[in-house]
This record gives structure tokens, sequence and C-alpha cells, in this order.
């Protein structure tokens, strides 16, 4: 069975354990990460010297980075509808998730660790209102993209981009911030929440 | 034939360009972004709507984000060896390519527009020291790896030593003082092996 280490309050264990509901199983998830086991202990860095979470066990297998993780697991279960078999088609959902990873994930994370987290550090108003001003622009970008692929990031049907874009997306509306209206978006969270694991996975932060 | 837009000095074109090198594909590319600009040119924009550099254009398809135009490349024209179909190698030549992005790269930015982009009365000495410090440690963790593997998937090279093996030559060539990495340093000088590294990656920093 995959083992999974992490906790549930992190979007990028998130993305993992939603990936593996759309494949069909459940994995075993032990807790580690802040409130729980550090991070930093030994045996933790064994696995993942880097110090952070998800990380997965598969059979001696170890792999950390969550898009990565995503990835691999559509690969070896050969979910193409996740994650297509053609170069160009694959191409595009990987480069939605590298948008995911490389953009969003600098745009929110200022605005998110001082407005939700109530981090000491992140605690300068401009510098929270620019990351808003960013995290907006950004989800602007998905808004236009959303309006010429139609239901999903890369078209019609449902992949793994829409799993760690869709998970952005919930923490963009769960944030108190000021939105812009993005109709094109809004719809698209609309009917991610109809999506069994979106429903379970979306709201533990 | 494949287009490739932005300037040469980037490090995330560079990426493009030398996967373009290893798998051996034909190209055009066309400078774009920093001193030349464009970025903001609605043709470009239309192509990719997060206006930065690299984005290709191969036949009509167009993609951006530079690791997954690696891969791309990988897939479409590489091999096995390249881009291994193994799950399990791919998997490991990912994490290594995703972490040069989520981790290596915020430090490098900084050693970067300080060091190449910044005159010299007007660097931050502390984020400068902050930066080499955090990418030293990072580099560590590589170099652990390293010792029982040849390269960043394994025994092979793959298109996963790209992005680390862009920022391994800024490592080198950057005024900055380095940690003793045996490992990496055995690495960098296999990489230096290659054609495509040589022609693309080891050129001046600017
Ligand atoms: N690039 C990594 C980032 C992982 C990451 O930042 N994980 C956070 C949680 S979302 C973490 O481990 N934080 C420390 C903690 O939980 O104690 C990935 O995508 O997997
Ligand atoms: N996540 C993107 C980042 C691309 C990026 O930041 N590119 C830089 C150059 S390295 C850029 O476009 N800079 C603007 C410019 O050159 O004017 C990728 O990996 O492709």
């Amino acid at each position: 069975m995959l083992e999974l280490l992490g906790r549930l309050s992190s979007i990028n264990v998130r993305k993992v354990l939603w990936t593996c509901l759309e494949l069909g199983f459940e994995p075993s998830l032990t807790e580690w990460g802040s409130g729980s086991r550090s991070l930093q202990a030994p045996e933790f860095l064994a696995l993942n010297p880097n110090g952070l979470v998800p990380v997965v066990k598969d059979g001696g297998f170890v792999l950390w980075e969550s898009n990565a993780i995503c990835r691999y697991l559509a690969h070896k279960h050969r979910r193409f509808d996740l994650l297509p078999e053609g170069p160009a088609e694959r191409a595009i959902v990987e480069q939605w998730m590298d948008w995911q990873l490389t953009e969003i994930n600098n745009a929110w994370r200022y605005a998110f660790m001082g407005l939700v987290r109530h981090s000491p550090k992140h605690r300068d108003a401009s510098a929270i209102a620019d990351s808003v001003t960013q995290w907006n622009h950004q989800m602007a970008i998905l808004d236009r993209t959303l309006g010429r692929t139609g239901a999903f990031v890369t078209g019609e049907a449902f992949t793994l981009a829409d799993i760690v874009v869709g998970l952005s997306t919930h923490r963009w509306y769960a944030t108190p911030i000021t939105r812009p209206q993005l109709t094109a978006v809004a719809a698209y969270y609309a009917r991610l929440r109809e999506r069994p694991a979106f429903a379970r996975y979306s709201d533990q932060a | 034939m494949l287009k490739i837009w932005g300037r040469a000095n980037s490090s995330n074109v560079q990426k493009a360009l030398w996967a373009a090198e290893e798998v051996g594909v034909r190209y055009d590319r066309i400078d774009l972004g920093g001193p030349f600009g464009g970025l903001d040119k609605p043709d470009y924009v239309a192509r990719n709507p997060n206006k930065r550099i690299p984005t290709i254009d191969d036949d009509g398809y167009i993609l951006w984000e530079s690791n997954a135009i690696v891969r791309y490349f990988g897939h479409k024209y590489g091999n096995d060896q390249l881009w291994p179909r193994d799950p399990k190698v791919r998997g490991l030549a990912e994490q290594w390519m995703d972490w040069q992005q989520t981790t290596l790269f915020s430090d490098f930015v900084v050693l970067i527009v300080q060091l190449l982009r910044t005159p010299p009365d007007k660097r931050d000495q502390t984020a400068i020291e902050n930066a080499r410090q955090k990418a030293e440690a990072s580099w560590a963790m590589f170099d652990q790896h390293l010792k029982a593997n040849a390269f960043a998937a394994g025994k092979a090279f793959t298109l996963g030593d790209v992005p680390l093996g862009v920022f391994a030559w800024r490592r080198y060539e950057l005024p900055i003082q380095r940690a003793n990495l045996p490992n990496v340093d055995a690495w960098y000088k296999r990489l230096q092996a290659r054609p495509g590294y040589k022609k693309i990656v080891m050129t001046p920093l600017s």
C-alpha cells in the first residue's frame, strides 16, 4: 500500500490525497509536520532531506515534491485521462502544474501566511497588499484561460492540472482578501465542488 | 521549424535550448525579454499569458514553463535514456526538476540580480549572504544524493539534470564563496563534457 507522510492542513499533501482518490485508492497517511512530528527528525530527513511534506513510500521507492508525486502516480497507474499519453497533450497539463508551482504558489505565500496562518514574519501590510495583487493577477490569467478552454484548465476533461489548480482556487476563495469578480473561475470552482474528492479534501485547512 | 522565444542569457531559456540540443531537434531562437522587451506585445501574450520566457512554437503547438518544455522535448524527441519511460526513474528526474523551481531558484534569483545586475554600491550584502548560505545548503543536500548517484535520476544523465545543471554553472561562475562539495564538483565535471552544455550554458553570465 502507498504510504503518505504529511498532514491534512497542507495543500501539497492534499494534492496527493486527491490524486489517490481519483485513482481509486486510499493511501495510508502518517502524520508529519507542524502540529505533529518534526520534519527535522533524522528518520524523516532520511526520506526527504528537503524537510517538507508530502513524501510517499511505494514499497522501497521514496519520492517527494508534490507535483512530481502526482505525475508519478498517474503514470504508474496508466491513467492517461489524468495525464495524457501524447507528448503535446501531456505537456500542456504539466505546463499548468508548473505554473501553479512557480507562479501561484509564490504569489499567495505572503498574504496567506499573514492573514490565515497569522505568522509573525508576515505582518507587513504593504507586502500583504502586493501579494494579494499578484495573486489576483494570476487568478485573472486562469479566468481568461478557462474562458477559452471550457470546463477545465486544459479543456473539456478533468486532469491532474485541475487538482493542483483546483486546490489553489479553493485557497483563493477561502482567504479573507478582496477578490475581483472572475466568472469563469467561479463556474470552474462550482464544477470542482461536484467531485467527491474535492468536497472531501478542499476544506481541511 | 521549432521556435524558442527568449534571450540567450536567461537561465530558464537555457534549459529549453540545452534540452533541444540534447535531443537533437533544430530550432530558431528569437530574442525576447530583458533589454529586448516584447513580453507585453499582444502576439506574445496571446502565446504566453504569463508574459515570461521561454515560450516555444513547435509547428503551431505553443508551450511555456521551462521545465514543462524540457520534458516535452524529452518525451517527443528524446530516447528512453534521456527521458526514462520507467515511472520511478522519471519520478526522480521530475522530483529534482521541481526542487530546482521550488527551492533552489528563489535564492539564485537574489544572487543573480544582486551580483550581475546591481551596481556594487547598491548591493544588499545581507540579502546576498542569506541567499548564498541557503543556496549552498541546497547544493549540500544534492551532494548527499550524488554520493550514491552519478546523476539526478540515478546512473545515467537524463533531462532531469538540465534545470540543476543550468544553475550549477551559475554557482561556479558567480563571485561567491562555495562550500567543499566533491560530489557536486564531479557531477558538474560530467556535465561539462556534454557538447550541449558547453554550447548553451557555459557562456558569460550577464
Ligand atoms: N515544493 C514542495 C513544497 C512542500 C511544502 O512546502 N510543504 C509544506 C506544507 S504545504 C511543509 O512541509 N511545511 C512544513 C511543515 O508542515 O511543518 C512540494 O510541492 O511538495
Ligand atoms: N516559471 C517560469 C519562469 C520564467 C521566468 O521567470 N523567466 C524570466 C527569465 S529567466 C523572465 O521571463 N524574465 C523577464 C525578462 O527576461 O524580461 C519558467 O520556468 O519558465
